[in-house]
């Protein structure tokens, strides 16, 4: 049933984070490689959040600052590092030498994890894949007993596929392009996990570059990715997903992205960059004025326009 | 990656990284489907369509069919995949819908490890528990190498690389060799090169044991043994590389990488 009360949806970051991320959430947030929510990643680590457990496969300087900060318990996923910019060296500081804290992780592939949400987002115990037989990732558990298991098809075909658990985030968190008031929320451009990852949410809290009249969102309706009565909270956050890219809005902040990885290598030097650019800041609009109109100017996005369909019949 | 020259080769007139991403454009074949990642197998790939394989076709984990990129994507998710592909999806779709049903002709992953087998390990050197270097884990490379109709490996060679047995199964290779997809269930696929900046290695139909193919220009077979911890088998007539031609690095170095972002400043 949808809710009534749709205009207590919109809310400013902060508060939130205060309603959506109690310690211990079970958090799913978004993007592989592109549109990730930093700001709000950056506020969570400012609330000292503490002992989330961390649900997505493609994780990079988002779960490397949140692991480093110490508000993580746990994490399941398939990947943990800066892509071309390196290793993760908040994270390989917690595996390798408990600082800040020992974490928990359970490891499965990509495409086990999108499986995982599909289930999630379906409403089924568990899927079938036809990845990670034969490795150690079937075999190597930490806190999912089993993580994993092997069934042979009850039809008779011999064939043998992996069943992996469903994974229900507390809270999905999608940053996406726009939204009408009521959440109705488009995406475009690639969409990794982000539309079965967003809807296994047990919690949805979109995070948008902009808010739009809800007839721009019923001109093209084959966009939109999560239909408004799944969506709990709406946060408006133009450069929400700096440095990363949102297609359409700006693009990647190579420079930004290469000083995290440069700064993140030894703890001093990354306890500095957390100071300066987290807990040195009060917010999203502070974090926007630090880095200036000029540095965010030359990120904005080119245009370059879709066709257009007729939806006419 | 490897720039160093090895002592044999003072004057080469190019990079290891360039003759890697070379390597990895000479094991497509036209009309493919090929599964890429950033980095050197990408180079690879736009540049097999540059020159031999103009139909070839990339497909991206994060939803992209076809990708025609105007720069050097820094990321699977590079927006800049995307305006000119023909196609948009997600995980599902390339992974799901693409690749475990068996369309797609070929995958590239990196390594940290291989085995004689060509399992792989890009999860941790060490003890799991408390590695002495965790890395970033699986991603996409277990799905790659367990689904694709066949996975070229591209990595640095030295002997704690080449190892008798990974810390970590990561991605299978053969496993414990003939048989051991089929026995652990997987539907098809397996290593069928290796690319290190030494050498190419290819696998034993039969045993599926890593077999040295080609050695770089200017390294010796001497070397090869030198970096891989078990006894590698050799063949009794060892063929050089070829080596870049031109053409192939003109295309790297001005059009596909041009500030040297993988190949190397």
């Amino acid at each position: 049933m949808a809710e009534p009360e749709v205009h207590d949806k919109l809310l400013p970051l902060p508060e939130a984070v205060r309603k959506f991320v109690p310690d211990g959430c079970g958090l799913r947030t978004c993007g592989i490689g592109m549109r990730k929510p930093m700001a709000f990643t950056y506020e969570v680590i400012r609330q000292r959040k503490k002992d989330l457990n961390l649900l997505l496969s493609g994780w990079t300087e988002d779960a490397d600052l949140f692991i480093g900060c110490g508000s993580v318990g746990r994490l399941e996923g398939s990947y943990l590092g800066l892509e071309a910019f390196g290793l993760a060296y908040g994270y390989r500081r917690a595996m390798e030498k408990g600082i800040p804290r020992s974490i928990q992780i359970e490891e499965y592939s990509n495409f086990s994890m999108t499986m995982r949400f599909l289930a999630g987002a379906m409403g089924l115990p568990f899927m079938p894949v036809k990845s990670m037989l034969g490795s150690d990732l079937m075999k190597v558990e930490a806190f999912r007993h089993p993580k994993a298991t092997v069934l042979e098809d009850p039809f008779g075909s011999g064939e043998r596929v992996a069943l992996v658990p469903a994974c229900t985030p507390d809270l999905s968190v999608l940053h996406a392009q726009r939204c009408d008031e009521d959440g109705n929320t488009q995406v475009w451009g690639q969409l990794g996990d982000d539309v079965w990852g967003t809807l296994a949410g047990r919690r949805i809290l979109v995070i948008v570059e902009e808010i739009v009249p809800s007839k721009v969102i019923r001109k093209d309706p084959n966009r939109t990715v999560v239909p408004g009565f799944r969506v709990d909270g709406i946060v408006h956050a133009p450069f929400g997903a700096h440095p990363y890219q949102v297609q359409g809005y700006y693009d990647v902040d190579v420079a930004f992205r290469k000083e995290y990885a440069e700064r993140s290598v030894t703890l001093e030097s990354w306890q500095a960059w957390v100071d300066e650019w987290i807990y040195g800041l009060d917010g999203h609009e502070a974090d926007l004025r630090k880095l200036g109109e000029g540095r965010l100017a030359r990120l904005r996005a080119k245009r370059e326009m879709s066709g257009q369909v007729n939806y006419g019949y | 990656m490897a720039t160093d020259a090895p002592p044999a080769a003072p004057s080469r007139e190019y990079k290891l990284t360039e003759l890697m991403a070379i390597c990895a454009a000479r094991e497509l074949k036209d009309r493919e489907i090929a599964f890429i990642g950033t980095g050197l197998p990408m180079l690879g790939g736009m540049l097999a369509k540059a020159t031999h394989a103009p139909n070839c076709i990339m497909v991206f984990e994060s939803g992209v069919v076809d990708a025609r990129p105007k720069r050097t994507p820094l990321s699977i998710g590079d927006a800049c995949l995307v305006p000119g592909s023909v196609m948009l999806g997600g995980l599902l779709e390339v992974f799901g819908l693409l690749m475990q049903p068996g369309h797609v002709d070929v995958g590239f992953i990196g390594a940290a490890q291989i085995d004689r087998f060509g399992n792989i390990n890009t999860t941790c050197i060490g003890d799991y528990a408390r590695p002495k270097v965790r890395l970033p884990g699986s991603g996409g490379g277990n799905d790659i190498g367990s689904l694709a109709k066949r996975t070229i490996i591209m990595m640095k060679q030295d002997a704690k690389k080449f190892v008798e047995k990974v810390d970590y199964l990561t991605t299978p290779g053969y496993i414990d060799g003939p048989g051991g997809r089929e026995r652990a269930g997987l539907p098809r696929g397996g290593p069928s090169a290796v690319i290190t900046d030494l050498g190419l290695y290819r696998f034993d139909p039969e045993t599926k044991e890593m077999i040295l193919d080609t050695t770089h220009p200017g390294v010796t077979v001497d070397e090869i043994r030198a970096n891989v911890s078990w006894e590698i088998r050799v063949p009794p007539r060892v063929r050089t590389t070829k080596a870049p031609t031109k053409r192939e690095l003109r295309i790297l170095r001005t059009k596909l990488d041009p500030e040297g972002i993988f190949l190397g400043g």
